[in-house]
């Protein structure tokens, strides 16, 4: 216990750091982290929700906005722990910068972790709110619990991204991190609609993606419905192992590339 | 520091023996030893690529160790805590500044990752940036810095922490005169306040005037050591003649010290007399003091290194 009390100080001035950063280009970050899954909440949930009745039992409009949570806090945390993140380490010498203060590389990384679930949350909400005034939330309290689930998604995501960034050896490393894995999650998740649709062996995949997890929590909690506590445990422990691997991997990458 | 004997038996701060880096089949450094005492100035000198900042590295536990030993406050430095690595301040080569941050939110960020109480960063911060005559853009961001103010910020965050040692990388490589004799006035005052002071520079007049003690690597090696006087007396004595092609024949015996740069050559003698007798009017020269760049230039050679 005391080993984590004498380090959160550390990790939480780094969120700082971030969150001032973040704080001069509010309008537009604003817009770049709600814009995005608004838009796309308005487009299938008016376009494709006037012609999909049902989907799953459930209301289109009700079915795609936990997706739309997942989607947000899938796409805001991995660009946090990618783009931004590689530049900092790379264009900017922010990593390096800190490294020569008293922090510490884990608790950077941890720093780092906290901003994007953070970010991430908070574009999570934006959804929230529009779809709540929107009838897309018939389960305010259970809206609420699948925060939890978001912010624990955000440290599987940053974990992911924090991988490839310590990785990358370029932006288009970035670029296919972006292509070959933030884009999967997008569509084979089950943001849109049900994965039983797709043949087994493209479900398979699916499972393999945090995203599907994600959202076989959330997907329950916010419409209401009852959650399975078997199937419930398995997502979080995948979730949960998950991001613990790729720190693991992304620490011990980082520290190599950084102190060696 | 009214006793001079404490100064020289100063414990030392920074010890390395035999220090050694490789990355993969590249040796960085290839055994230096290297001893700085609390309070002293102690210059690296060298050309592009001669190991200084890896050594610079080695020491704040910014990378590893290949061989040798290396100690810091007296610990190795593999083992040292975030109480002693908050006792460093590293000025970096690179501006790693926040650059969408205002001048003041810098330091105040900074004094958090030192975990440093409100009170004393909002004592501080001020202090700093009028130790480096940044007061009056305290509120503007770092975009809006000419390149000696974000020198001068760089430098006033190293101090945040009030460190003991101060490590700086080329501190004023690239700055104009006023802001060069800025930083090296208060250098100077840091080392009056006893703190210890490790720094690479290419310019010799910058390293003469601040370091008590000066160390010309190159290729990762040491080549020569001590103060700036005796590196003047030892390598090349007192005086420079810079004599144009041809010699007249009293210079051409080897009588003399000398260098071949091409089109003329340099001779170093200890007293200017000496060689003067021996030159007639239709010899054209030039005569100078000796200073630390020859010693410099005749060590590490002539050639161009590319960064």
């Amino acid at each position: 216990m005391d080993w984590i009390i004498e380090r959160v100080p550390y990790s939480v001035a780094v969120w700082w750091r971030h969150f001032l950063v973040w704080q001069k280009t509010i309008w537009s970050s604003l817009a770049l982290q709600m814009v995005n899954p608004v838009l796309y909440l308005f487009a299938f949930g008016f376009g494709l929700g006037a012609v999909i009745r049902d989907m799953g039992g459930l209301d289109y409009l009700v079915f795609i906005v936990p997706g739309m949570m997942a989607y947000s806090m899938m796409f805001t945390a991995s660009f946090e722990a990618t783009i931004s993140a590689y530049s900092r380490l790379t264009m900017q010498q922010t990593w390096s910068a800190i490294l020569a203060s008293p922090v510490s590389l884990f608790e950077l990384m941890v720093g780092e972790n906290a901003w994007a679930i953070a970010k991430g949350l908070f574009s999570a909400l934006g959804v929230v709110i529009v779809a709540s005034f929107w009838g897309g939330i018939v389960s305010l309290p259970g809206a609420f619990l699948s925060f939890f689930v978001l912010a624990l998604a955000g440290f599987t995501f940053s974990a992911c991204g924090l991988a490839a960034t310590a990785h990358a050896k370029n932006w288009e490393f970035i670029s296919y991190f972006m292509t070959f894995w933030v884009t999967p999650n997008f569509i084979f998740s089950g943001v849109f609609f049900s994965i039983d649709r797709f043949p087994s062996y493209v479900q398979a995949l699916a499972w393999l993606l945090p995203t599907t997890h994600v959202i076989g929590v959330i997907r329950p909690l916010t419409s209401g419905q009852s959650l399975d506590p078997v199937m419930t445990i398995l997502h979080i422990l995948f979730l949960a192992g998950l991001g613990g691997l790729m720190f693991t991997l992304a620490y011990r990458k980082l520290r190599s590339r950084m102190f060696d | 520091m009214s006793d001079k004997s404490a100064v020289v038996e100063a414990p030392p701060v920074i010890q390395a023996e035999n220090l050694q880096k490789r990355y993969g089949d590249f040796e960085a450094v290839r055994g230096i030893d290297l001893t700085v005492r609390k309070g002293r100035c102690v210059g690296l000198l060298g050309p592009n690529g001669a190991g200084k900042t890896t050594t610079m590295r080695m020491i704040m536990g910014l990378t590893t160790v290949t061989a040798g030993t290396l100690t810091v406050f007296g610990k190795p430095v593999n083992a040292i805590g975030r109480a002693d690595r908050a006792r460093i301040g590293l000025v970096p080569q690179e501006d790693n500044l926040d650059p969408e941050l205002q001048v003041r939110q810098n330091l105040e960020v900074y004094g958090h990752y030192f975990r440093l109480p409100s009170a004393v960063i909002n004592e501080r911060v001020p202090a700093l940036l009028d130790f480096m005559e940044l007061t009056e853009k305290e509120s503007q961001s770092v975009m809006q810095l000419s390149g000696g103010m974000k020198r001068r910020l760089v430098i006033s965050r190293a101090l945040i922490g009030d460190p003991e040692l101060v490590i700086l990388d080329e501190p004023t490589t690239g700055l104009d005169p006023q802001a060069r004799v800025l930083i090296w006035k208060q250098l100077q005052a840091l080392k009056r306040e006893g703190k210890t002071l490790l720094l690479t520079t290419h310019y010799m007049d910058e390293a003469e005037r601040l370091a008590d003690h000066i160390v010309i690597i190159d290729g990762g090696k040491i080549l020569a050591e001590g103060s700036p006087a005796e590196l003047i007396r030892e390598h090349v004595r007192g005086h420079v003649f810079d004599v144009q092609k041809p010699l007249p024949d009293a210079l051409a015996n080897g009588r003399f010290e000398c260098e071949d740069i091409g089109d003329s050559v340099l001779f170093y003698v200890e007293k200017a007399g000496e060689l003067q007798q021996e030159l007639s009017k239709d010899v054209h020269y030039l005569h100078r003091p000796a200073n630390l760049e020859d010693v410099f230039l005749r060590l590490t050679g002539r050639k161009l290194r590319e960064a």
